[in-house]
């Protein structure tokens, strides 16, 4: 039972969460002058200590430092009291497994010298540890936290850290920054105007030195907290973490732990995502889009395949460029984007996150990385989505490379239709007189189509088709803001005739469930997310202690089925469906609309 | 544990001692090297303080066929029992040669004869499973015309019978018996060593009566204490050893990492870093004012796998050591400063050991 942390909010596996201490801190923080070190069994017997509400204290431990052998972990393992004070347990991060038991509230690593600089085993530990503790727990790794490597061991999921290491670095004579680890005595000006630093060079100490590294780790724990506020802290990492060769290796090796990363990364962000280098593309969002595009969406137009470059602007409909491809194709072609890092966006998807989210560095030149990935994602698009007509109306360059390889793979036909740039008028004539005689879609297939494929997009293959496939759905409203209603009032119990079913969000381009539509949903044959929850109505929220059993695939940001005993709701999750499960503090899921049953 | 013998069959009880000894057995066990019985492992001329001042001395590292409790797994730090000879017992012939080896290097190396021999054997010098009685005899005979003389050995082997071989000659004698700590928690559960700080009083009090006296070893930190708890072990080590009667002499040494050991397979991983020499300065120092003469003779100093501190002090605060060795006088640690010691300070002030270690 974690009475004495919660996490807040999620991005990726990294956390904003309250440590609630009397004062309460938010985390990640330092928490040097917030922890009481209740002593090492090693040297001496210790009686449990009293605790205090004001301090998180660690309790009687025998720390197992980097290369106990299992044997002697095993042998001397530490029985946990349970208390009922702030609390945190020491374990070994490939043994926290058996320190569980006592429910404490956060638990301290003892062989981070081990693995802190060396980017697989650190990977390897913090699977392990994370596989091992409750994730609600508070995750502390002491003694190790500098400005420079803070952001990444946040990113990774830990909550506490303290000074110690910093100022022990300063006292040595180096001076800390988020960029590096310079000689003080080499330093001609202080790069920084803490408080520490704001004296004269010349009068400046290695005790200053040492003050001043804890400010600038306090400092860039404040830029990680608001960067996970936002959402936005993998793009900081990708950046911040180039300054040291081993965290960039430790990023990149989480991103080969795609497992572990999707199950923490929200599906849905009104945050920005910039694609600023190529690691970018190996990030959960780009590889979940262009997985869910390749394999649960399906295009269910007749019409001919327009490819199109992306643009600056989004959504892309709302860019100029876009405007003038429409009006020349004039609802006659199904308009697919090519872009990088996205891969393929079909124009149903174009609000769908992270499609109208990303920004990306647009030199005109592509690597070699990008096209590979583009050109992948577009095969395996064309692979499952057969066309009459593929027209490629790209420019010269990167995107007919790309167009040209798959073309290539698949031994397709495709009809090129810009010479020199997409907006020229020759171009746009060309696009235009390509598609004469070809019929256009009406605007309620088009709207059917979106909520059809935003449906696959959110549940999986073929769900478009099974969510509405017992009633006769009718739209109103205007794109992008449809609602979707129940045209047809023979069905029992679903508010009947138009009762309004859901609607599609246009921040974010899902759908969002009305009660009727999460009981169609739920009857439909399309795969729904679900949380069974005990014997309440829940109102506003739904905390993790409620929570019986959940769908391991849900993800933050799902739109999820409630259901329990008394009551029936739908809402939006906001943990993953395991730390609904493990979790004993939080909220586990909004709650949009709930009825008692 | 005072009445029991200190055979391994004895010894390996307890899930922690199984444990150590398993994994101390399996690390020794990638050591294939053997060595000549006939040659001792180590002799060295040096000098040292005694009880009647300070006296040149030969320092002989006696081959017995190694420590028996090595062999069950043995001490977390200790690596000497990988200098042992195939077969494990060393015959009587093959002993006194190693003594003549001994007594060829002193000739060669000393003007004089050194009026202090100071005998290890990386085991018990009077278990007499390791050096027999006849070997014994032999040994006290060769140096009979010597001031004094120092065997190692445990305290459970500690009695009137066999240190009358020496005492009856004349000469003044003395078992060093590496205690490690007074404290039998970090005895037993970190240095992985088997009997109780009252075996020592014990062995203290049997040598009395042959007239011998005693002298402690203390190890500073074993694995898994931080350095201020490693600090605090040592400070009150040295006052509870000073303070039991005939214990005359306390060497307090800092661990260093040895080939072939827990201690080394914790300090490649990250996991150990031996203790500062500010650490040995700070104990010799606080502790000059007990009764009895107390020294360090830091093995490594200066280097990753011994004792150190920044790199720039190191030679400085080993001289001090050495010097406070001979004139026990802890003014000498007001001669000798560095930037590192506020670094060190740091260290004992905030290294816990969940957290260690803190500074390389």
């Amino acid at each position: 039972m974690t009475d004495y942390f919660e996490v807040h909010a999620r991005d990726g596996p990294a956390r904003l969460g309250e440590l609630r201490l009397d004062p309460s801190l938010t985390t990640p923080a330092l928490v040097d002058d917030r922890v009481h070190d209740a002593g090492s069994l090693w040297n001496e017997e210790r009686e449990t200590p009293e605790g205090d509400e004001s301090t998180l204290t660690v309790l009687p431990h025998r720390a197992f430092p980097a290369g106990t052998r299992e044997e002697v972990v095993d042998s001397f393992a530490v029985d946990y009291p349970d208390v009922d004070f702030p609390s945190a347990a020491v374990v070994k991060s490939d043994a926290a497994e058996s320190a569980t038991d006592a429910d404490a509230d956060a638990y301290v690593l003892s062989d981070a010298n081990g693995f802190v600089g060396h980017a697989s085993a650190f990977r390897d530990a913090v699977l392990a540890f994370t596989d091992a503790v409750p994730a609600d727990a508070g995750r502390y790794l002491a003694g190790v936290a500098t400005p420079r490597n803070v952001a990444v061991l946040a990113y990774a999921g830990f909550d506490l850290f303290d000074a110690k290491r910093a100022r022990a670095r300063g006292l040595e004579g180096f001076y800390l920054t988020s960029e590096g680890e310079h000689f003080l005595e080499d330093l001609d000006e202080l790069p920084c105007a803490c408080e520490a630093c704001r004296k004269p060079r010349e009068e400046f100490t290695r005790a200053d030195c040492a003050d001043h590294n804890a400010n600038a780790l306090a400092a860039e724990l404040a830029v990680v907290r608001r960067r996970i506020r936002d959402g936005r802290l993998r793009d900081y990492v990708e950046g911040q973490a180039r300054h040291e060769a081993w965290l960039t290796a430790t990023f990149r090796e989480f991103d080969d732990q795609y497992g572990y990363l999707e199950q923490h990364t929200p599906v849905l962000r009104d945050a920005e995502l910039l694609a600023a280098s190529e690691d970018t593309l190996r990030r959960v969002e780009i590889q979940r889009f262009a997985d869910r595009v390749t394999s649960r969406y399906r295009n269910r137009f007749d019409n001919p395949l327009v490819l199109v470059p992306c643009s600056a602007t989004k959504p892309y409909s709302e860019s100029q460029s876009h405007s003038q491809f429409h009006r020349a194709t004039q609802f006659r072609a199904h308009t697919v984007s090519m872009t990088s890092p996205i891969g393929v966006v079909p124009m149903e998807l174009e609000l769908t996150y992270p499609a109208q989210h990303y920004d990306s560095v647009v030199t005109g030149n592509w690597t070699e990385g990008e096209k590979a990935f583009v050109a992948n994602v577009l095969q395996r698009y064309l692979e499952r989505n057969e066309y009459p007509r593929i027209v490629a109306h790209v420019p010269p360059g990167g995107y007919t490379d790309i167009v040209e390889r798959v073309e290539a793979e698949l031994d397709l036909d495709v009809e090129y239709t810009v010479p020199d740039h997409p907006t020229t008028d020759e171009s746009l004539a060309n696009l235009s007189s390509t598609l004469s005689g070809e019929l256009k879609f009406p605007k309620r297939e088009r709207e059917h189509n979106t909520v059809k494929a935003i449906a696959d997009y959110m549940m999986g293959p073929g769900a478009g088709d099974d969510l509405f496939a017992d009633v006769e759905i009718t739209m109103t409203s205007r794109y992008p803001k449809l609602q979707i209603r129940n045209a047809n009032a023979e069905i029992e119990g679903h508010g009947g005739e138009n009762a309004q079913l859901a609607t599609m969000v246009p921040q974010y381009g899902v759908l969002s469930f009305t009660l009727e539509g999460a009981r169609v949903w739920a009857e439909s044959d399309a795969p729904t997310k679900r949380v069974e929850i005990d014997n309440f109505v829940p109102r506003g929220s739904v905390l993790a202690p409620g929570v019986v059993d959940a769908d391991d695939d849900i993800r933050v940001g799902d739109e999820v089925v409630i259901e329990g005993p008394k009551a029936f709701a739908v809402g939006r999750a906001v943990m993953s469906g395991p730390e609904m499960v493990e979790s004993t503090r939080g909220i586990a899921s909004e709650v949009r609309h709930c009825e008692e049953t | 544990m005072s009445e029991s013998e200190p055979s391994p069959e004895v010894y390996e009880r307890g899930r922690g001692m199984d444990a150590h000894n398993q994994v101390m057995r399996d690390i020794r066990s990638e050591k294939e090297k053997t060595y000549d019985p006939h040659e001792p492992t180590r002799v060295w001329i040096d000098e040292d303080n005694t009880p009647d001042g300070v006296r040149q001395s030969l320092t002989i590292i006696l081959n017995t066929g190694g420590c028996r409790w090595a062999r069950a797994g043995g001490c977390t730090m200790c690596g000497y029992v990988a200098e042992s000879v195939e077969g494990g017992s060393v015959a009587h012939e093959a002993l006194m040669d190693q003594i003549g080896v001994c007594l060829d290097h002193e000739a060669e190396e000393a003007d004089e004869p050194s009026e202090l021999i100071k005998i290890y054997t990386s085991g018990s010098f009077l278990d007499e499973r390791e050096v027999g009685a006849e070997t014994r005899d032999a040994i006290a005979e060769t140096f009979a015309d010597r001031e004094r003389i120092v065997v190692e050995s445990l305290p459970d082997f500690v009695d009137v019978d066999k240190l009358e071989d020496f005492t009856e000659r004349g000469l003044e004698t003395d078992v060093a018996v590496g205690l490690e700590t007074a404290t039998d928690r970090v005895r037993h559960d970190c240095v992985n060593k088997y009997f109780d700080f009252a075996d020592f009083e014990a062995a203290c009090k049997s040598a009395a009566e042959a007239d011998a006296g005693i002298k402690a070893y203390l190890l500073m930190k074993p694995p898994f204490l931080s350095e201020p708890e490693a600090l605090e072990d040592m400070k009150s080590s040295v006052r509870r050893c000073a303070a039991v009667d005939n214990c005359h002499t306390v060497s307090m040494n800092p661990c260093n990492v040895q080939r072939y050991t827990m201690v080394d397979e914790l300090h490649f991983a990250g996991g150990y870093r031996p203790p500062w020499l500010w650490s040995v300065a700070a104990v010799l120092e606080s502790t000059a004012d007990v009764d009895a003469i107390v020294v360090s003779d830091p093995v490594g100093h200066g280097s990753d796998r011994g004792p150190h501190n920044c790199g720039d002090c190191d030679d400085r605060v080993q001289t001090a050591i050495k010097d406070f060795d001979l004139r026990q006088d802890p003014s000498v640690f007001e001669q000798v400063s560095c930037e590192c010691e506020a670094t060190w300070e740091h260290v004992v002030e905030e290294e816990s050991s969940y957290a260690a270690p803190l500074v390389r």
